[in-house]
C-alpha cells in the first residue's frame, strides 16, 4: 500500500480560531470581553450564594457624599457616599444580561424568520419582509424608546415587567431586523446549491433542510452578527437606562451617566468618567474582536 | 387655597421657583428689541411653563397667575408690604360690610374704573365697571358648559348657585343660557353694590375667594363677541393689557391707558423704608411699560440670560449653587461685583410621604406608619437634595400660616429614631399578623431626583427590616393612581394660596378623599366634627386653638410622614427696585421699577468682572 499523507483539512471554525490567536491585540480584547462575562457571572453567584463581596455591597455608604477619587475609594462616592467603583463593577452585570438577553431574543426572532423567508419565498417571503420593513422604517432608538414605555410596568404571564426585563424585551423586540435581513438573503444564496438540492433529492423535509443543512453554513454570520451587535445592545441599555426607562432600583451605566451629567456641574465628574471608562472598554473590544471575527470568519473577506 | 405642586425636585424648584420668581418680580431685560422707543421701561420676563389660556375661569395654575393678576383685578388683594399678611380692597371700596350671622357680604365697588379699550365695546372705548360684572363672572365659572376647574372653590357656598349650575346642565347650546336668571347668593341693588349671601358661613371667602384671579369681573360684551377665543382676547381693568401673543412662545403686555392708577403703598413693615421699599410711596402705578415673557423651559438657559443681565431676576438653580453662593451662605464674590442682591424667604409649602389608608396593610397599622415616620432622617434628606437648604416638616400646617407653631418641634413628630421605629415595628408585625408585606412607594417623576430619594427611603427602611419597591412615574399616571386610590406610599406636597391654614386642615376631612384633597382618605369622625365647627368659624385666637388641635390630632394618627418646607432662594439685580418677597401675591408687576441707568451700566460692568 502506498502511505500518502493527506494533509488534513482544517474546517472554516479552526482556521478562522488560528487566524485570531496570531492577532495580539485581538487577544487582549477577547481577554477583556471575557472579564467582563466573568464578573457578570461572579456578581450573579454572589448575588444567588449571599456572598459579601464589593459589588453586590454596593449600597453600603464608604464614605461622605461626593468624597473625589482617592486612595480609598478609586473613583470617589456619589451622592449617598456609596462606593462608585462598585457601582460600576455591579452595572456589568446590568450591562452584559441586557445585551445578552436581548441579544438572543433577537436571535431567536430574527434567525428563523429569515431562513423561512428565503426558503419558502412566495406569500410567506411578503408577509415577513413587510412587517421588517416596516420595523426598519421607524428610527431604532424612538421604536426601542416606544416598546419601553409599552411594556415599562406592565405583566407578562403574570410576571410584572420591571427595570431590566423591560430593557431587554425592548431591544431584543426590536432589534430582530438586521439578522432576519442578513439570514434570508444568505439562504436564498445557499438554497440553490449542490448540497441543499441533493438533500432534496434524497426526500429531506423542508425544517430539515432549513435546520440541519442551511443554518450550519451559514451560521458564522450570526455569531459575527452577534458580536458587532452586542456594543449596540450595551449602549441602548445605557440610553435607556439614561432616559429614566430603565433599571431604577439597582446601579447601571446608564443610571450613573443620568445622575452625573447633574453632578457635573457642580465639578463631581468622578461617577461620569467610571461608567464612561467601563463603556469605552467594552465598546472598543467587542468592536476590534467583532471586526476580527468577521475577517477570519467570513470567506469573502479572507486574504491569505 | 393650595395649589398642588407636581414634586418636591429641586429641579423642578428651578422650575418652581422660576415661577415663583415671576410671582416675586417680572424679570427684565436689557437688550430691547430694535422696535421699542429708547425710554420704554420694559420688563422682560421667562415663564416655563406654556400657558393655555387667560380667561379667569381657568386661571388656576401657578403660569397663567403670573401673566393673568396683571390683566385683570379682584376685589381684594394681598398689601405688597405690610407683614404679616393683610387683605386691602382693591376694586372695592372698602372691607365688606359682614351681617351678625357671617352670611351676607355687601361689597361697595369704586366708581370710574374703566374696562381696558377693546373691540368689543361700543366705539372700541372701554365702559365703566359695574356689579353686575361680578355676578357675570361668578356665574360663567358655575356654568357647567364651561367645565371650569375653578368650580370646586365654589360649590355649595354661594346660595342659589348650585341651582344655577344645576340649570345650565338643562340647556342644550352656551347661547341658551340666560345669565339674567336670578341667583339669590348674587345680587346687585345698584350698579356699586354687590351682594353676596352664602349657604353656611365662609371665613375664607375674602382672604381666598375675592382674591383669586378667577372671581375678576368680567365684561359680558366680551364674552359675548369673542366666544370660544375669549381665551386669547383678556378684557380688564388692570394695569396692563394683552399686546401680543404668540402660543407656546411670547406675551407681551402694554399698560393700559385706562387704568385708574392706583397708588404705591406708603404704609409698610418698619424696615421698609430702610430697604427702599417706600421710595416710590403714594406714586401712580404701574411704573413700567411694558411686560414680555418669554417661554424657557430649562433653569439653565434663564441662569445665563440672568448672568447676561437680560433677566432681572432668578432663583439659583441647584446646579449652580457652588457659582451664586459660598459655603458660608454668602453671595460669591463674583456676584457681589456684579452688583446681584440675594433675597431668601420661606416659602408656605409642605412635602410630605403620605400614606392610603385605605390601604389594608397600612390603614389599620398605626405603629408601622409611626415607625416608618421615625425611620427617615429628614435633616439628611434636606442636606442630600436641597443642600442642606430647607426646613424640618414637624407638622403639615407650612410656616408663614396663621396657625403654625414655631414651637411644634417639642412633640417629636418628625423624630429620626430607628430604634423607637424597631419597637414599634415589633407591635406592627403584632397588629399584621405575621411580618409586614414589602411596600410600595410611588413617586411622581422618573428624572434622577426620584430615583435617588427613591434609593434613600428604601435604605432607611431596609435598615429597620421593612421591605420596599420603589416605583416612579410621570406626574398624570401618578396623580390617575393616587386620584384612584391605588397607591400605598406616595410623595406629594402643596404651597398655601393664603395664611389661613384651613386648606391644609381640609386635606383630612374624610367628605374630602380621594380624588378631592384628602390624598391619604383619612377619616377621623372626631376630627370630622371639629373640621366642620372651623370651616364656618371666623378668624380667631379660639380657631388657632382649634387648628393646632386638629394638626396635632392628624399628627399622632400619623396618615402621612411630613418631610419638609422649602426655602427659596432668589437672586436680582441692582436696577430692579420694589422687589420684596411675597408669597401670596402675583399682580405685582404694577410696584415695579426699572432703574434704567444701573441696567445701562451693566454691560460694562460685565466686562470687568471675569
Amino acid at each position: 500500500m502506498i502511505e500518502r499523507k493527506i494533509k488534513k483539512g482544517r474546517s472554516l471554525w479552526q482556521d478562522g480560531l488560528r487566524r485570531l490567536w496570531r492577532r495580539k491585540l485581538v487577544m487582549v480584547c477577547f481577554a477583556v470581553i471575557v472579564l467582563y462575562f466573568l464578573l457578570t457571572g461572579f456578581i450573579y453567584s454572589a448575588e444567588l450564594f449571599g456572598w459579601k463581596v464589593g459589588p453586590t455591597q454596593w449600597q453600603e455608604s464608604v464614605g461622605k457624599s461626593y468624597e473625589p477619587p482617592g486612595r480609598e475609594n478609586i473613583f470617589g462616592t456619589d451622592i449617598f457616599g456609596q462606593s462608585v467603583l462598585r457601582k460600576m463593577l455591579y452595572g456589568t452585570k446590568t450591562s452584559i444580561t441586557v445585551a445578552l438577553c436581548a441579544s438572543l431574543i433577537s436571535l431567536l426572532i430574527g434567525v428563523p424568520l429569515g431562513a423561512i423567508a428565503g426558503y419558502f419565498r412566495g406569500f410567506v417571503d411578503e408577509i415577513i419582509v413587510w412587517v421588517y420593513s416596516t420595523l426598519s422604517s421607524i428610527p431604532y432608538i424612538l421604536l426601542i424608546l416606544a416598546f419601553a414605555v409599552v411594556l415599562h410596568d406592565k405583566s407578562l404571564f403574570g410576571h410584572k415587567l420591571t427595570g431590566i426585563t423591560t430593557v431587554y424585551l425592548a431591544i431584543g423586540l426590536t432589534s430582530w431586523v438586521g439578522i432576519c435581513r442578513l439570514i434570508r438573503g444568505e439562504v436564498m444564496k445557499h438554497k440553490e446549491r449542490e448540497y441543499v438540492l441533493a438533500a432534496k433529492s434524497y426526500g429531506c423535509s423542508n425544517s430539515r433542510i432549513i435546520f440541519k443543512h442551511l443554518l450550519p453554513n451559514v451560521f458564522h454570520l450570526v455569531i459575527i452578527d452577534f458580536s458587532l451587535r452586542f456594543v449596540s445592545f450595551i449602549h441602548a441599555e445605557v440610553i435607556l437606562s439614561f432616559l429614566g426607562l430603565g433599571e431604577a432600583e439597582r446601579p447601571s451605566w446608564g443610571a450613573m451617566i443620568n445622575d452625573a451629567r447633574i453632578e457635573l456641574s457642580r465639578g463631581v465628574w468622578w461617577q461620569m468618567a467610571a461608567a464612561t471608562i467601563a463603556i469605552f472598554l467594552i465598546s472598543l473590544a467587542l468592536n476590534i474582536f467583532g471586526d476580527a471575527l468577521r475577517d477570519s470568519l467570513d470567506p469573502k473577506l479572507r486574504v491569505q | 387655597m393650595t395649589k398642588n405642586i407636581s414634586s418636591n425636585c429641586p429641579y423642578n424648584t428651578a422650575v418652581l421657583f422660576g415661577v415663583l420668581l415671576l410671582t416675586l418680580g417680572l424679570t427684565g431685560c436689557s437688550d430691547s428689541p430694535s422696535d421699542e422707543e429708547p425710554n420704554e421701561m420694559v420688563l422682560q420676563s421667562t415663564l416655563n411653563t406654556k400657558i393655555k389660556s387667560l380667561d379667569p375661569i381657568s386661571i388656576r395654575d401657578v403660569a397663567s397667575s403670573q401673566v393673568a393678576y396683571q390683566i385683570f383685578e379682584t376685589l381684594y388683594q394681598y398689601h405688597f408690604l405690610k407683614r404679616p399678611y393683610e387683605i386691602e380692597p382693591l376694586l372695592a371700596e372698602g372691607m365688606p360690610q359682614i351681617s351678625d350671622d357671617n352670611m351676607t357680604y355687601t361689597i361697595k365697588i369704586k366708581k370710574g374704573v374703566l374696562f381696558q379699550d377693546d373691540a368689543c365695546f361700543p366705539e372700541g372705548k372701554g365702559r365703566e365697571l359695574k356689579s353686575w360684572d361680578f355676578v357675570y363672572a361668578i356665574k360663567r365659572i358655575a356654568n357647567i358648559k364651561n367645565l371650569s376647574e375653578n368650580w370646586a372653590y365654589l360649590d355649595n357656598k354661594i346660595s342659589g348657585l348650585d341651582e344655577f349650575r344645576e340649570y345650565t346642565k338643562s340647556c342644550k347650546s352656551e347661547e341658551k343660557i340666560d345669565y339674567s336668571r336670578e341667583v339669590e347668593g348674587l345680587q346687585t341693588p345698584d350698579d356699586y353694590t354687590l351682594v353676596i349671601k352664602l349657604t353656611k358661613p365662609w371665613p375664607q371667602l375674602v382672604i381666598s375667594t375675592l382674591t383669586n384671579a378667577a372671581t375678576s369681573p368680567v365684561a359680558e360684551e366680551a364674552a359675548v363677541f369673542y366666544g370660544k377665543n375669549i381665551i386669547s382676547h383678556p378684557v380688564g381693568t388692570g394695569p396692563f393689557k394683552l399686546k401680543k401673543w404668540q402660543k407656546g412662545s411670547y406675551i407681551e403686555l402694554v399698560r393700559n391707558p385706562n387704568f385708574r392708577g392706583e397708588l404705591y403703598p406708603s404704609e409698610g413693615e418698619s424696615s421698609d423704608a430702610e430697604a427702599g421699599y417706600l421710595d416710590d410711596a403714594g406714586k401712580p402705578m404701574p411704573f413700567i411699560d411694558k411686560i414680555v415673557w418669554t417661554f424657557i423651559e430649562e433653569s439653565q438657559p434663564a441662569w445665563f440670560l440672568f448672568l447676561q443681565g437680560k433677566l432681572d431676576a432668578k432663583a439659583i438653580p441647584k446646579d449652580n449653587w457652588d457659582e451664586a453662593m459660598t459655603g458660608a451662605g454668602e453671595l460669591t464674590p463674583k456676584m457681589k461685583q456684579l452688583n446681584i442682591h440675594l433675597e431668601t424667604f420661606i416659602e408656605p409649602s409642605t412635602f410630605w410621604l403620605g400614606f392610603n389608608m385605605e390601604d389594608p396593610v397600612l390603614g389599620k397599622n398605626k405603629p408601622l406608619r409611626r415607625a416608618i415616620s421615625y425611620v427617615i432622617n429628614r435633616e439628611k434628606f434636606i442636606e442630600l437634595f436641597f443642600g442642606g437648604r430647607g426646613l424640618v416638616a414637624h407638622g403639615f400646617v407650612a410656616p408663614l400660616l396663621d396657625s403654625y407653631d414655631p414651637d411644634i418641634k417639642r412633640y417629636g413628630y418628625a423624630e429620626y429614631n430607628p430604634e423607637k421605629a424597631r419597637e414599634l415595628l415589633k407591635e406592627a408585625r403584632e397588629i399584621n399578623g405575621g411580618d409586614i408585606p414589602e411596600l410600595k412607594i410611588t413617586l411622581p417623576g422618573t428624572e434622577t431626583f426620584y430615583r435617588q430619594m427613591g434609593q434613600l427611603l428604601r435604605r432607611y427602611l431596609n435598615d429597620v427590616g421593612i421591605n420596599v419597591e420603589v416605583e416612579c412615574m410621570d406626574w398624570p399616571t401618578y396623580q390617575e393612581k393616587v386620584n384612584t386610590k391605588s397607591v400605598q406610599i406616595f410623595s406629594a406636597g402643596v404651597t398655601a394660596g393664603t395664611p389661613d391654614a384651613e386648606d391644609f386642615l381640609a386635606m383630612f376631612y374624610s367628605k374630602k378623599k380621594s380624588p378631592g384633597p384628602n390624598q391619604f382618605n383619612y377619616s377621623n369622625p372626631e376630627y370630622d366634627k371639629l373640621y366642620e365647627k372651623i370651616e364656618v368659624m371666623p378668624a380667631s385666637e379660639e380657631r388657632i386653638r382649634l387648628y393646632r388641635k386638629m394638626e396635632l390630632m392628624v399628627l399622632d394618627d400619623c396618615p402621612a410622614a411630613f418631610m419638609n418646607h422649602r426655602l427659596a432662594y432668589v437672586l436680582r439685580h441692582d436696577w430692579y427696585k420694589n422687589y420684596k418677597p411675597h408669597v401670596f401675591g402675583y399682580g405685582l408687576g404694577k410696584y415695579r421699577r426699572i432703574d434704567m441707568r444701573k441696567r445701562a451700566a451693566y454691560k460694562e460692568l460685565l466686562k470687568t468682572v471675569k
